[in-house]
């Protein structure tokens, strides 16, 4: 093996056996690879450290709804919630403050609460549009938000005003919910 | 257990109106072509305006995407590194070459996980961060995909549009790009300030 075919044929992270075998014989590739083989480890320790990077949830949210606008809106199985204890834990949170907003005395009205919440996290007023929850307080930064979906018993929708459709209380519905960076949901978004 | 579906098959599906396999196909590939933005372009509003533009792409009647010639990834990471010349175009055509002007998204990545107890190494990573920002675009890309986004070099070269043995040549020189950089930024060895990498946007 030639120098040339050394290098086109290494790229790392490691240099195999056979290799290893052209480094101990090549001073020059070898010291060429005394100086790259600490910033390839360099490499995949910043990779290691950017695997947490993403896009914002806003985002996926944004998406799905141009999808929808393209292929018109299609049922979607409760199964299809990203995480499950996330959508576990929203139902509760969801139906609590639902539960709640509609027989707590000072609580506001759904469609008169922060309206900064539903700004922050991107999302435009329009029919589909986020509906910020009674109680959801404090700033939320746009990447802090998780989008969850999750099915809601009709019941706790209705109970807070919101028509329940045809079905009347029985069965239940589809709903996206902002999630926010203390596990709270902020806002929720009906899909049936 | 059920293997995972692959790219392609979620891409079928998706294209048959199956939400869920958009949402799917969103989560398992969406983290790499943003990072890939971000790294390419330092800037996180760019970064998230090339994501969204690539998944667009995929909804749209029109979308290219031909199973013959290529895996979805490598389909997916041309789309982006495609727009992002187009972007290195016009922001050249703006403002010209100014570097650090979009320094935020990495800036803030590197501030929000100072819980490394080892701050030499941390300081050291930071070091090669701006220093893979301030490679010229070519080495720069390589870089991000192969050594950063883990992408296999045939899929790299799809994306890049050039031979496999171009993406490791180029991998290599960049390395040692990388290398030069980071000798210079050692305190007292260089007459620019550590803090004052340039990014290189051609």
């Amino acid at each position: 093996m030639n120098c040339e075919e050394y290098w086109s044929e290494f790229a790392g992270p490691e240099p195999g056996e056979r290799l290893n075998a052209h480094l101990a014989a090549c001073s020059s590739c070898a010291a060429r690879w005394a100086a790259e083989r600490p910033v390839a480890a360099g490499l995949r320790l910043l990779a290691a450290e950017m695997k947490h990077v993403s896009a914002p949830p806003r985002l996926e949210a944004k998406l799905v709804r141009a999808y929808r606008e393209r292929h018109g809106r299609r049922a979607a199985a409760v199964g299809e919630v990203r995480h499950w204890w996330a959508a576990a834990a929203a139902v509760i949170l969801v139906a609590g403050v639902l539960w709640t907003g509609g027989r707590g005395p000072s609580a506001p009205p759904v469609a008169a609460a922060n309206a900064a919440v539903v700004a922050a996290a991107g999302v435009e007023e329009e029919d589909t549009a986020f509906l910020p929850l009674p109680n959801a307080t404090g700033s939320l930064q746009d990447d802090d938000v998780d989008l969850v979906r999750v099915e809601l018993p009709r019941s706790a929708v209705t109970a807070v005003g919101i028509p329940g459709g045809d079905d009347g209380e029985a069965g239940s519905v589809e709903a996206e919910v902002l999630v926010g960076p203390d596990g709270m949901a902020r806002a929720v978004r009906f899909l049936n | 257990m059920k293997p995972p579906e692959s790219d392609h098959q979620l891409f079928e599906r998706l294209r048959a109106g199956e939400e869920q396999a958009f949402v799917s196909l969103y989560h398992r590939r969406q983290p790499s072509l943003y990072r890939f933005a971000l790294q390419m372009s330092g800037s996180a509003p760019v970064a998230e305006d090339i994501t969204q533009e690539v998944f667009l792409t995929l909804l749209r009647e029109e979308c290219g995407f031909d199973p013959e010639r290529g895996s979805l990834i490598a389909y997916l990471f041309g789309i982006a590194r495609k727009l992002l010349l187009r972007q290195f175009e016009r922001r050249r055509a703006e403002v010209g070459v100014d570097a650090g002007a979009e320094e935020t998204g990495l800036s803030e990545l590197a501030d929000a996980s100072d819980t490394l107890a080892d701050l030499a190494a941390r300081e050291r990573i930071e070091a090669l961060r701006r220093a893979v920002s301030s490679l010229p675009r070519r080495y720069r890309e390589v870089v991000v995909l192969c050594d950063l986004e883990e992408v296999d070099y045939a899929e790299a070269a799809e994306a890049l549009e050039c031979p496999i043995g171009t993406v490791r040549s180029r991998l290599h020189r960049a390395r040692l790009l990388l290398a030069d950089k980071l000798r210079d930024e050692r305190p007292g060895t260089s007459a620019v300030p550590a803090w004052k990498a340039a990014r290189c946007l051609i």
